[in-house]
C-alpha cells in the first residue's frame, strides 16, 4: 500500500539531489537544471497532498500549474542572463562570475 | 501492481536525478533531467492527475530540457575541468545534504498526517475541474501569471538583443 509518506519522502530525496547539485555545480546551466529538480520535489509534494488530503478536488493541482508557470519563466529568464554573459565574458562557470563580489 | 509503479518510477527518478547532478558532460546531464522529469510526470499519472502529467511532458520536457540544450550547445566548455561537482565542495554538500535530508525525513515520519483518505488508483481529477477552478476561484493568479509570463517574454528579449538595435 502506497501512502502520502511514500510520496513525502520520494520528494524530500528528490528535493536534496537537487540540493547538492545547487551547491556543487560550477556551470550555470546545470545549476538551472539543478533547481528544475528543486521544483519538481515540491510538485510531487503537492499533488501528493491533494489526492491524499484532499480528494475530489485540485486545489494542489492549481499550485503545481503555477509552480510550473513561474518556473518556466523563471528558466527563459535565467537562460537569456546566461547567454548575455558569455557573450560579454566568455564563460558559464558560474566562479567566474565574480564582477559584483565584493 | 501500483507498488511495482511507484518503486519503478521512484528509482527511475532519483537516478536520473543523481545523474544529473554528478556526470560530467552538461549536456548528457540535460538528457539525465529528461528522464528524471519524464519519472514525476509519470508519478503525476500514478496519483491520478493526467493532465498535469501532459502539462509536464509539454512544459518541462518539451520547453525547458530542449531550451536547455539549446544555450548548452550555444555555449562552449561543455565538459572538462569545472563541469562536474569536485572533490573540494563535494563533501561539505553531501554532509549539508545528507542532514537536511535526514530532518526532512524524519519530520515527515514523525508528523501524524490525520484521516488520509483511501483513494483508489485510476480515479482522478480531470481537465474540467482544473479549468473551473482556473477561472473561478484562482482568476486572480492565473491573470497574475499571464502578466508574468508577457513580462519574462518582453526581459528575455531585451537581455538577448545587440545593445541599441
Amino acid at each position: 500500500m502506497i501512502t502520502l509518506t511514500h510520496y513525502l519522502v520520494l520528494g524530500a530525496a528528490l528535493f536534496c539531489v537537487g540540493l547538492y547539485g545547487v551547491m556543487t555545480r560550477r556551470n550555470a546551466i546545470a545549476l538551472l537544471m539543478s533547481t528544475e529538480l528543486i521544483f519538481n520535489a515540491v510538485n510531487i509534494n503537492m499533488v501528493a497532498f491533494s489526492r491524499f488530503q484532499e480528494p475530489g478536488f485540485a486545489h494542489g493541482e492549481m499550485f503545481a500549474i503555477f509552480v510550473i508557470a513561474v518556473a518556466a519563466a523563471e528558466s527563459v529568464l535565467g537562460l537569456a542572463i546566461i547567454l548575455a554573459i558569455y557573450r560579454s565574458r566568455q564563460t558559464v562557470n558560474s566562479e567566474e562570475m565574480k564582477l559584483m563580489k565584493w | 501492481m501500483e507498488q511495482f509503479l511507484f518503486y519503478t518510477f521512484a528509482a527511475s527518478i532519483l537516478i536520473a536525478a543523481v545523474l544529473t547532478v554528478t556526470v560530467r558532460n552538461v549536456f548528457h546531464s540535460a538528457l539525465y533531467l529528461a528522464l528524471s522529469l519524464f519519472g514525476v510526470a509519470a508519478v503525476f499519472a500514478l496519483l491520478g492527475s493526467y493532465f498535469l502529467a501532459g502539462l509536464q511532458i509539454l512544459l518541462y520536457v518539451g520547453a525547458v530540457v530542449v531550451l536547455s540544450i539549446f544555450v548548452i550547445s550555444m555555449t562552449k566548455h561543455i565538459t572538462g575541468a569545472g563541469a562536474a561537482g569536485t572533490g573540494r565542495r563535494a563533501v561539505p554538500a553531501l554532509l549539508t545534504v545528507l542532514a537536511s535530508g535526514a530532518l526532512l525525513t524524519n519530520a515527515i515520519l514523525r508528523t501524524d498526517w490525520g484521516a488520509s483518505f483511501a483513494y483508489s488508483y485510476g480515479a482522478g481529477t480531470d481537465a474540467a475541474a482544473i479549468g473551473s477552478h482556473i477561472l473561478s476561484d484562482f482568476v486572480i493568479p492565473f491573470e497574475a501569471v499571464s502578466v508574468l509570463l508577457l513580462a519574462a517574454l518582453i526581459g528575455a528579449i531585451t537581455i538577448i538583443a545587440k545593445d541599441g538595435r
